[in-house]
């Protein structure tokens, strides 16, 4: 493992950053909240300014017609995207990819550091366990590496061959999904190089370049998904189903 | 040119709530409300009037004043002639809410752009053109025709029954009670031959002020709404009858927002009520309409309410009074229900922006042609009166243009003769004239000009 914390990255340097990077995702996420929460209570009233206005404002709203209500659309509009399913099963599948890939991955990642931790203190002596764990997380990384590719490319590729969705493309959006598309690719050039890939194995074994792979993966996605994703579109991913959740569904 | 001045005042005031600030970012920009918007598909060369667009731009006018950038350095001074093109997109819109019902976010849409709307007007920037004469109107007049009040039931036919109170009440609406009379007759006449006691509010019936909302408007609005449901309430009334989708909508959702009593009664649409007439064995068919007839469904009782009152009440019930008429052969157009295309004329585009109501009239139009329909109905005034202006602006159409309730009480051999009334020269519509066993379908071409400053309005 030591091997990965080269070019200057040690494993403190690497903890810094990540807890500097949710930091700022976290001030990130108040600071949307407490924009959203600019807004009224309710028809013509007057501007609050308020973070706590915005989630009571939010809570009355989403359990408004109750919590089956409440649970019903987080299952089947949050989870399962039906309204994206029933407007369009391409787009569905794109979405629906790229959000499971993307959340179990970033879970991944987090037991990944977790599990570098016990190794690199062998904390209550579970290093050797740790290690076997780690590597027997090649196949989950695998497969979710794979379906979050799928969705990113049927993502570019709509960007790319669909001519209307072509013209209306804006650089906000090649920005973002060539985001999306680059952490996933980078992600696996780094799991191949280090010969740990469960589909491949170690055809592709490059020890030498793996750790600047994975740094390039690891920066980008520390960069696009934790500080850019409260300042750009990417709050779609937080805002989308707050507002399915508080129109209860919607129209 | 923007209105100099205006450049210090807010970006935005209390009209919108702060769950709508989220849903402005929300917006995955899956461009769907874009294939399905009724307005961009008659002005292709305008992308800025989508809903996608117009939550961008206002996204980025509010990041400029209340963004992260501001926050650091100070917000940037706005620029007018860009809020003024944004207004213009915003105004642009009918909000028949087709793109909140396709949006994968579930944004409400038609909320969010009535809520933007006001802020518009505060500002300076909005209304629209002639949208500017409405509080004027019905602040003086209490109707947008500048009609007299006290001759609102001045159609009313002299052997008809109307009640000075009672628990069951016809809300006519501006349109029906001015310029569409035939359908109030109809709803009259209908009413007094199954039997049900009813009253109406007369001189006490003021506009719903549908307009006045939808534009931005909202001052004049609230002495409307209290007015209304005070002249309803006073009169014991516990379900109130609608032959208008806007009034209904209006009454429905906007007029309780103003209201801080108790409000008694249910608000329901006339059709849904005759169709249990129908179902309970109550009507009889006395003569066929020989028409292939298709149903536009107004956004104002189909989308707007399909939540508040259900599908069946929404989209079924009017379809059923048509499929239940001898004679009639009924098919949907292309996009109906949930997904109908709006004719144009609401949200203040009528009045503001009639071009654009005309152009989207012309495409409904053209649904209609294509499912080769004989009569093109409705259950709403407002939409009756922008199609039949988009078939007199086609070449060579002539679908005609009714209300479900005319085609019911025609089929029920009721005389749907409009008596003699001050505002006869003024009418303007289809009209069923029939005989013994036939009827046919004539226009009735308007003889004067009348006030209408601003056509009829929701």
């Amino acid at each position: 493992m030591a091997d990965f914390y080269t070019l200057g990255l040690t494993y403190w340097r690497v903890i810094a950053l990540t807890v500097l990077v949710l930091g700022v995702w976290i001030y990130g996420i108040y600071f949307n909240f407490k924009k959203w929460g600019m807004g009224s209570t309710g028809y013509q009233d007057e501007l609050r300014h308020s973070f706590w206005l915005f989630i009571a404002t939010w809570i009355h709203q989403a359990f408004k017609d109750g919590v089956w209500v409440f649970v019903k659309t987080f299952v089947l509009d949050v989870l399962l995207l039906r309204r994206t399913l029933r407007r369009s099963p391409v787009r569905w599948a794109m979405h629906i990819t790229i959000f499971y890939g993307f959340v179990i991955l970033a879970a991944l990642s987090g037991v990944g550091l977790l599990l570098d931790t016990v190794i690199h203190f062998n904390l209550l002596g579970y290093a050797h366990q740790a290690e076997v764990i780690f590597d027997m997380m090649a196949l989950p990384f695998d497969i979710f590496g794979y379906m979050l590719l799928f969705g990113a490319t049927i993502g570019v590729a709509r960007r790319v061959f669909l001519r209307e969705v072509r013209a209306r493309t804006s650089a906000y959006d090649v920005v973002l999904l060539g985001g999306v598309f680059l952490i996933t690719i980078t992600g696996f050039y780094a799991q191949w190089m280090r010969g740990n890939s469960f589909l491949v194995g170690d055809v592709f074994s490059y020890p030498i370049y793996a750790p600047h792979f994975a740094l390039i993966h690891t920066l980008l996605a520390l960069a696009l998904f934790a500080i850019i994703l409260p300042w750009s579109k990417y709050m779609h991913v937080i805002a989308a189903p707050l507002t399915i959740l508080a129109n209860r569904g919607g129209e | 040119m923007a209105d100099a001045g205006n450049e210090k005042k807010p970006l935005v005031s209390g009209f919108l709530m702060s769950t709508q600030f989220m849903e402005l970012d929300g917006c995955t920009r899956c461009q769907e409300c874009m294939k399905w918007c009724p307005t961009f598909d008659v002005r292709q060369d305008r992308p800025g009037i989508t809903p996608m667009y117009k939550i961008a731009k206002f996204r980025e006018l509010l990041g400029s004043q209340y963004g992260l950038r501001a926050k650091l350095f100070g917000p940037k001074p706005l620029n007018e002639d860009e809020i003024d093109i944004w207004k213009d997109d915003a105004y642009m819109c009918t909000t028949c809410g087709v793109c909140g019902t396709v949006c994968e976010s579930g944004i409400n849409t038609v909320e969010l752009w009535e809520a933007m709307r006001p802020n518009m007007v505060a500002r300076g920037n909005g209304p629209y053109g002639k949208q500017s004469f409405f509080p004027g109107l019905l602040g003086k007049d209490r109707n947008p025709f500048q009609a007299k009040q006290s001759e609102r039931l001045c159609w009313v036919p002299d052997d008809a029954t109307v009640l000075e109170s009672s628990e069951i009440a016809y809300f006519a609406g501006c349109t029906a009670a001015y310029r569409q009379q035939a359908l109030a007759v109809a709803s009259v006449r209908l009413m007094n031959a199954l039997d049900i006691p009813f009253c109406m509010l007369g001189e006490d019936e003021w506009c719903c002020s549908s307009a006045l909302v939808r534009t931005g408007q909202r001052d004049v609005m609230r002495d409307h709404a209290v007015h209304n449901v005070d002249a309803l309430k006073d009169r014991g009334v516990k379900t109130v009858l609608y032959a208008c989708a806007g009034c209904q909508r209006t009454a429905t959702i906007d007029w309780p927002r103003w209201y801080e009593g108790y409000i008694p009664y249910k608000n329901i649409p006339l059709s849904f009520y005759l169709r249990d007439k129908i179902r309970s064995g109550e009507v009889e068919w006395k003569r066929p309409l020989n028409f292939k007839v298709t149903y536009h469904d107004p956004c104002h009782n189909g989308r707007h309410l399909m939540h508040v009152n259900g599908r069946d009440v929404a989209f079924e019930a009017p379809r059923d009074i048509l499929k239940s008429i001898p004679g009639v052969q009924f098919e949907d157009m292309a996009r109906s229900r949930e997904f109908q295309r709006c004719c144009g004329a609401g949200g203040g585009v009528k009045a503001g922006i009639p071009d654009l109501a005309l152009d989207c009239a012309k495409a409904r139009m053209g649904d209609a042609e294509l499912v080769a329909a004989d009569v093109i109905t409705s259950t709403c005034p407002f939409c009756r009166r922008n199609i039949m202006d988009g078939r007199a602006a086609m070449e060579g159409c002539d679908v005609k243009v009714l209300d479900v309730v005319e085609m019911m009480t025609a089929a029920m051999g009721l005389d749907i003769t409009i008596p003699d009334n001050p505002y006869m020269q003024f009418q303007e519509q289809d009209v069923l004239v029939c005989d013994e066993d036939v009827c046919k379908v004539e226009t009735i071409e308007r003889k004067a000009e009348g006030k209408d400053l601003v056509g009829e309005a929701h």
